[in-house]
């Protein structure tokens, strides 16, 4: 304690230096005149007392310079003295300075920005308490056989299984869709999607509500009042946030339910506006909290367990034969593919920031020459190897610093606008991204490593190399090339970085066009598409016949009044039903043929489609017919396939007249031809689709059949426009207003629109990679140019003398030319290696171009090639210039 | 060399301690004196040496100091004793009887022999 009161007066010290200075003189001083009055009354004389008296003392300055090393600290103030001095020289050289800041800060920006993105989805995703240990999970197929993939719903049953018998979660949920309408007085309004929870769901979230409370457990409880929670959003949208809401009765699908609660923003759990308690009579998906330090393995391993016994209690149940559980935890189900993009874009920026750290390394060097006379005088005058090293370290750290404010700055402009980038779903709606204090210090800290990596060589080349030379005011040709040596490697390496950034995002970049330009088979210009929200009489029991019945009937009644109405309206070229638009496809069904038993799962996808469907997409007929109005209107068992299914299920037969039956019509549940053969009438070229789970287009075999012949789908209306389909919309709506005024377009969208939101995420990849490989290439291609410039500046001496002794300027041209291609292509044969080292990286990143595309790498190639030879002509005509006459006499 | 000095530069501390104890307060250069005459030859080569330690002493708070007017009315700076710096003494002074105590058993000519 003693010693840290000690030390603290000592850094006080240090701020009141004058004070104490001018203390310890007078101090001193009164020492000697009290001395010498001694002396003087012992009979000296004035000038022997006065001599005496400081002789006793041993020197009034060596005195003080006892004490100073006593007082303050001798070290921080060396060390407080060199950052003044670096701040000084650095701003004598200002241009130097200027690039090497903003060399490291477009570095340290970039990984800022990512770093950020990162953090944000990695560790902060989800408001939810201790939402990294909450685990989703789903029934898998095993066996590449029959029509069920799996399965993420449970039923009651099965959900009380899993309750009661797990041993890996502290606490279990349950959650499913809803839908539903509440009346305003006036009429039934539809609510955007909401959710049926456990009465435990807001408990084990632990998020507190803005307003009012949150579902509690005893809202579970039998012959509670029914209550329900909104969120933030539709508060605002449909009640424009009035709190006096709050405590209201709602009439929600005709049951009186009381608002208890408003969600504060962001909190959009289960991707629903509004919550209500329930049971989960209809199946519902689970989640779970993991007890603390078990895996998310060990709990799959417990649930599959438990679901084989539920397998073997219940025969003929819901399960595949051959299945097991699949875990994983809530935020990979969130946020799966966007991780792989955060990894590629994280390896990006620290290519980037290492490209970046070999430029400042570069041009230190090029300083450390520049300064060595500065050097070789201090070291004459006094200063130690070790004062000058740190002299230098402390200069590249001052660098970092100025660099790191510079880049963080970059980064809070760049995060907006990387933010606004990311794609819609591809991080949960509740993941707010911005700049956070670990991650600033985490910056801060890779500024400072850098510094250290970048000053490290300038300073110990400093260390190295003898100081008696260079006061001669020769620059010594030996320690020169030491240094051209080093600062060749560094250029190569900066190269070689560079081809990898170039060559890894050119191939995201190529595969992203590839991906927009594909011929998807049908034309997604000028098509307008949207759905319903559909009153109640439009709905049916699953155990009452009759009502499927009557569904079915309204349902295609309506379908079939409203394509007549809308081909009617003006500006509409042809109208078509479907379920889903393209290119989203996820309906597919197990393939039964008549005589063609398999094991394996014969996969097609189908739509159920109206007529016009073909015309409205422009997909071209290729053989028989298409559905003729007849086929539609008496609901006949017909089937166009595309080409696909037609090569993958008939390759040597005539496919025409052929019977197919689709295996997932059979459950019972759906309301569609049982057991049914549909006859192929046509086949139609098909198109390319997607379903959520693949990132490439995907040319699946592909069926057709009258939307009439089944009551279950959704309807998903096609029109094509004459112009600008977004403005038929409202024609659109009043021509089904007239219809039936209690339908509700839910939906809307046009095919373009679609695709572009589906584009987002590669495209966010190509715009972000863009911009990092383009600052990369501009970086190596600086380190080349200055590296040649000093090459040159090295060699000025031999140029001048070649020229004297009648070497022509073309020839020195070509030496200057030759010896930058040479560091280049040293570092594209580094580069190129690199880049088929890390390849295998990219693989599951891309589609439709091999992760080592030879085009893309040539191009890359091509690129640095030409960009560094660029960078080495400007020095090399330099070097032309060169005057024989004037070289030699400064010889 | 490096020892010798530590154990002058601790003996030092202690006899300024004692010296202030006894003397109440004065200034640097009565310290000094007042050493000399006790101690002959430990401030023999100069007095310079007196004023790393007492500013130690100050840091470690077991000294404070004034500006005043000496006897013959000069400025000078005096030194007192606090209360931790008498503690300090106390302690001190025993630790190093101690120590005298067990070198003087140990140098004891009748129990070497």
């Amino acid at each position: 304690v003693r010693k840290l009161r000690a030390w603290g007066f000592r850094v006080l010290d240090l701020f009141e230096k004058r004070r104490r200075e001018a203390e310890l003189s007078a101090e001193l001083e009164s020492h000697l005149q009290l001395h010498i009055h001694d002396n003087l009354r012992a009979g000296m004389s004035p000038g022997e007392a006065r001599r005496n008296a400081l002789l006793r003392l041993g020197g009034m300055e060596q005195t003080k310079e006892l004490c100073r090393e006593r007082r303050g600290l001798p070290a921080l103030e060396s060390l407080l003295q060199d950052v003044r001095h670096a701040v000084r020289t650095l701003r004598k050289s200002r241009g130097f300075a200027a690039v090497a800041v903003l060399s490291l800060a477009l570095g340290i920006g970039a990984s800022t920005i990512v770093f950020s993105v990162a953090y944000s989805v990695f560790y902060h995703a989800l408001p939810y308490r201790d939402f990294d240990r909450s685990v989703v999970f789903e029934i898998r197929d095993v066996a590449n056989a029959g029509g069920w993939k799996g399965r993420s719903f449970f039923s009651p049953e099965e959900i009380r299984a899993f309750r009661e018998q797990n041993r890996v979660f502290t606490d279990m949920i349950y959650y499913v869709g809803l839908r539903a309408s509440y009346y305003d007085g006036k009429t039934a309004r539809y609510l955007p999607a909401g959710a049926v929870v456990s009465a435990n769901a807001f408990e084990y979230l632990g998020v507190p509500p803005l307003l009012g409370r949150t579902i509690a457990p005893g809202d579970g409880e039998t012959g509670a009042p029914p209550v329900f929670v909104m969120s933030y959003l539709l508060w605002q949208q449909e009640f424009a946030g009035n709190p006096g809401i709050l405590g209201a009765t709602f009439v929600l699908d005709g049951k009186p339910t009381t608002l208890v609660g408003i969600m504060p923003p962001q909190f959009n759990a289960f991707e629903a506006s509004f919550w209500r308690p329930g049971g989960a009579e209809g199946g519902a998906a689970i989640m779970g909290r993991l007890k603390p330090g078990l895996s998310v393995e060990a709990a799959q391993a417990d649930l599959d367990v438990i679901a084989h016994r539920l397998q073997k209690e219940n025969p003929g149940g819901i399960f595949p034969a051959t299945f097991r559980v699949f875990a994983q935890p809530l935020l990979d189900s969130m946020v799966g593919n966007f991780k792989t993009t955060l990894y590629a874009l994280l390896a990006a920026v620290l290519l980037l920031l290492l490209i970046a750290s070999g430029n400042v390394a570069n041009l230190l060097l090029a300083r450390a020459t520049a300064r060595e006379r500065e050097m070789t005088m201090r070291a004459a005058m006094g200063a130690t190897r070790g004062r000058l090293i740190r002299q230098l370290l402390v200069e590249a750290l001052l660098l970092a610093l100025a660099a790191c404010g510079v880049g963080l700055g970059l980064a809070y402009l760049g995060l907006k606008l990387v933010v606004r980038l990311i794609p819609k779903g591809a991080v949960p709606d509740a993941t707010v991204i911005h700049l956070s204090t670990p991650v600033l210090f985490l910056s801060l800290g890779l500024a400072v490593l850098t510094a250290i990596l970048c000053g490290v060589a300038p300073a110990f080349q400093v260390a190295r190399t003898g100081w008696q030379p260079r006061l001669s005011g020769n620059a010594g040709a030996a320690g020169g090339l030491r240094q051209r040596r080093l600062r060749g490697a560094l250029v190569v390496g900066e190269v070689a970085l560079s081809i990898v950034l170039l060559a890894g995002s050119g191939i995201l970049m190529r595969s992203f066009l590839i991906l927009t330009h594909t011929n998807l088979g049908f034309d997604p210009k000028n098509v307008l598409y949207f759905r319903f929200s559909l009153p109640d009489i439009y709905a049916f029991k699953f155990d009452d016949p009759v009502s499927m019945r009557q569904a079915r009937q309204r349902k295609n009644a309506l379908t079939r009044d409203l394509l007549e109405a809308m081909s009617g309206l003006p500006g509409v070229i042809s109208v078509a039903e479907s379920t889903q638009e393209p290119p989203l496809k996820y309906d597919w069904s197990d393939t039964i043929i008549p005589g063609r038993p398999h094991t394996e799962r014969w996969e097609t996808r189908f739509e159920s489609c109206s007529e016009g469907y073909f015309q409205t997409l422009g997909l071209p007929l290729v053989r028989g017919r298409f559905f003729s109005k007849q086929d539609v209107a008496e609901a006949r068992y017909v089937l166009v396939a595309n080409q696909a299914f037609v090569h993958r299920y008939f390759p040597d037969q005539e496919p025409l007249g052929q019977k197919v039956k689709l295996e997932v019509l059979d459950r019972p549940f759906l309301d569609a031809p049982h057991d049914t053969y549909f006859e192929i009438v046509g086949i139609v070229g098909g198109y390319k689709t997607r379903d959520y789970d693949t990132r490439s287009w995907q040319s699946f075999p592909q069926v057709f059949f009258p939307y009439s012949v089944q009551g279950y789908s959704w309807r998903t209306f096609l029109v094509r426009t004459a112009g600008d389909p977004n403005g038929q919309l409202n024609s659109v709506r009043a021509a089904v207003r007239r219809l039936d005024p209690g339908v509700q377009i839910a939906t809307s969208g046009t095919l373009e629109g679609a695709l572009k939101e589906y584009y987002r995420s590669p495209q966010f990849e190509f715009v972000t990679l863009a911009t990092f490989a383009s600052v990369g290439l501009a970086l190596a291609v600086f380190g080349v140019l200055s590296v040649m410039v000093y090459t040159v500046s090295l060699q000025i001496r031999e140029i001048g003398v070649r020229l004297a002794l009648g070497a022509r300027r073309g020839n020195v041209l070509r030496l200057v030319l030759l010896d930058g291609l040479r560091l280049v292509s040293a570092g594209v044969v580094l580069g190129v290696l690199g880049s088929y080292a890390t390849s295998r990286f990219l693989a599951n990143q891309i589609s439709g171009v091999s992760a080592r595309d030879p085009l893309t790498l040539t191009v890359v190639v091509a690129t640095i090639v030409v960009a560094g030879l660029l960078a080495s002509l400007l020095p090399a005509f330099r070097a032309t210039r060169v005057d024989p006459v004037a070289v030699l006499r400064c010889e | 060399v490096g020892d010798k000095k530590d154990v002058r530069q601790g003996t030092l501390a202690l006899m300024v301690l004692r010296t202030l104890d006894t003397m109440g307060a004065l200034h640097g250069y009565g310290i000094a004196r007042r050493i000399e005459q006790t101690s002959g030859d430990l401030l023999s080569v100069n007095y310079g040496t007196l004023y790393p330690a007492l500013l130690k002493l100050e840091q470690e708070g077991f000294i404070a100091s004034e500006w005043g007017v000496s006897a013959n009315r000069r400025k000078a700076k005096f030194y007192t004793l606090t209360r931790t710096g008498r503690k300090q003494l106390d302690k001190e002074a025993r630790a190093w009887e101690e120590t005298a105590a067990i070198l003087d058993k140990f140098l004891d000519p009748e129990l070497s022999s």
